[in-house]
């Protein structure tokens, strides 16, 4: 229906303070995300930080936009959601 | 950090934290702020138009400021219908321009911030709150994630005699307050992704057909978002362009879809393409947008306790509304301290005044008024599929009627209307769309 688009290149013009010592998000149970059918999070997640890699889902909370979307819109409620550290995240310039 | 007492304490540098901390500090309350962005701004994304009206409220010489923390007047406010093949504007020239500009968040609240350091106001920023000092019930503070000190790194505790959130719309030191019912639902959220769109301001004001310092502010509806309940927007900045679309989480969870890929085929749109040609993105973003309305309104109050802005989600997504209400409940709590300092009575007595201002305000008549306006929204898809592409239809239609009976293009206009909604499905909308509001 739609064009792949890559979202890293897009993400690339994006500014990050990645926090090397601290993950602010996590998956709860990975058997969970193993028996979610649909996996949203793989779409709808606007930085494309959830990714299925060798059979599992894969977060990199790198390039995360603290938008929230993953909190609420995962159907088993499996993320464990935080803000990363004060200072750390996404920053925008514009906004 | 050690032994740190303030009689209020706002958590979050946006419009509603920083509204309530100007008129804090003007009146000489020892007040912080703390901000977990490395800049009042640099989380904050809408998309966006500030109003001057509000913006009055805390800094009344605006828009006489310099450097001018806004990017252009709105001159031209309106919507545009997407068709697949095409567009249909409604565009509105504005008597005055100065009512409203369009805004880049990062700009605008590291301004306001600036101002805020001027009236006094002690901000804090890369800083979190990680929790709430809560005693017997009543919020005694705020714990960040800052050591306390040297040799301490346990986290640094922050008394507050009033602790006022202005946490955005993710409102976890709400939830852990107990002022909501744990988080809010994916349809009661609409996920936004927005592009800054770099192009040079001649060819900018070229394009659009705009003077210098004035610009346009559109709301786009149909095919920009596949059809699917939402809206894309379009607003001119000085040198760029905000760009973006928004969605029900709710239904891109549903239909498995990614926001950026609408996004990317809503620019390949033929009409979007001419005007976006050259430009070069600066900065790609996503927000969620509060849309739980009066149903979803947390507990505006508690002991020792207030939610301003977004954390409350006082947004009018249809009047393009969310920064003003912002600054208004900012406002409103700034007064209901002031009093409550006076009082020297932080218990639920008091800080009630905070829901009885707000619930006199136009803000929360506004949130009764539009109580069902997101379900209708989910409900009544062909709002943002049928409509669009049948109001281009019949224009294109009624434009190139030249040179035939004028009768017969009539009737196939009729014709299109039935067979895309049916004259009765029209009417029922019609009707539908007014017992919304009465």
């Amino acid at each position: 229906m739609v064009k792949r688009v890559n979202i890293d290149e897009k993400i690339g013009a994006t500014k990050f303070f990645v926090d090397e010592e601290y993950a602010h998000l996590k998956i709860k149970s990975l058997e969970v995300c193993e028996k979610c059918s649909s996996k949203p999070c793989l779409n709808f997640c606007p930085a494309g930080v959830y990714r299925f890699s060798e059979g599992k889902i894969v977060i990199s909370y790198q390039a995360c936009l603290e938008c929230g979307s993953c909190r609420v819109g995962c159907p088993f409620k499996n993320i464990l959601w935080d803000y990363p550290r004060g200072g750390f995240g996404v920053s925008y310039k514009f906004g | 950090m050690e032994n740190y007492s303030f009689d209020v304490v706002i958590v979050g540098g946006g419009p509603a934290g920083l509204s309530c901390g100007i008129k804090l500090a003007e009146k000489g309350v020892n007040t912080l702020l703390i901000e977990k962005g490395r800049f009042c701004g640099s989380k904050n994304l809408f998309g966006g138009v500030i109003y001057t009206s509000s913006v009055k409220e805390i800094v009344p010489e605006f828009p006489e400021v310099n450097p001018l923390p806004v990017e252009r007047a709105v001159a031209e406010e309106g919507y545009i219908f997407f068709s697949k093949r095409g567009v249909v504007k409604l565009l509105h020239t504005k008597a005055n321009p100065k009512e409203a500009f369009t805004a880049l968040r990062a700009k605008f609240d590291a301004w306001l911030s600036e101002y805020a350091l001027k009236k006094g106001l002690l901000i804090v920023p890369k800083t979190k709150v990680i929790d709430l000092k809560i005693n017997h019930s009543q919020v005694t503070g705020v714990i960040v994630d800052r050591p306390q000190s040297f040799d301490n790194p346990k986290p640094a505790e922050i008394e507050a005699k009033i602790v006022i959130l202005a946490e955005g719309v993710n409102r976890l030191l709400a939830e852990r307050a107990g002022l909501v019912q744990g988080p809010f639902k994916p349809e009661e959220v609409v996920l936004a992704v927005k592009e800054v769109i770099q192009l040079p301001k001649e060819e900018l004001e070229k394009r659009f057909g705009v003077k210098e310092n004035k610009g346009l502010a559109a709301e786009l509806i149909g095919e920009i978002t596949l059809g699917l309940p939402g809206t894309g927007f379009l607003y001119t900045n000085q040198n760029s362009l905000s760009f973006g679309i928004g969605i029900f989480l709710s239904t891109l969870v549903d239909l498995n879809l990614k926001p950026y890929e609408i996004l990317e085929r809503a620019k390949a749109h033929s009409y979007l393409q001419e005007l976006f040609k050259g430009g070069e993105i600066l900065e790609y973003g996503a927000h969620l947008i509060p849309e739980w309305g009066i149903e979803g309104l947390p507990r505006l109050y508690g002991k020792g306790i207030m939610v301003v802005g977004d954390a409350a989600g006082l947004v009018n997504p249809l009047f393009r509304e969310g920064t003003n209400l912002a600054i208004y409940s900012g406002l409103m709590a700034a007064e209901t301290a002031l009093e409550a300092l006076e009082k020297g009575d932080f218990s639920e007595k008091t800080l009630k005044g905070y829901e009885e201002r707000f619930r006199e305000s136009y803000i929360y008549k506004d949130l009764l008024l539009f109580k069902n306006l997101k379900v209708f929204l989910l409900k009544n898809k062909h709002l943002f599929d049928t409509y669009p592409e049948m109001i281009y239809e019949i224009f294109t239609l009624y434009f190139s009627a030249q040179g035939r009976y004028k009768k017969e293009i009539m009737k196939e206009i009729l014709g299109i209307i039935r067979k895309k909604r049916g004259i009765w499905g029209v009417l029922k909308d019609i009707i539908s769309w007014g017992r919304l509001f009465w």
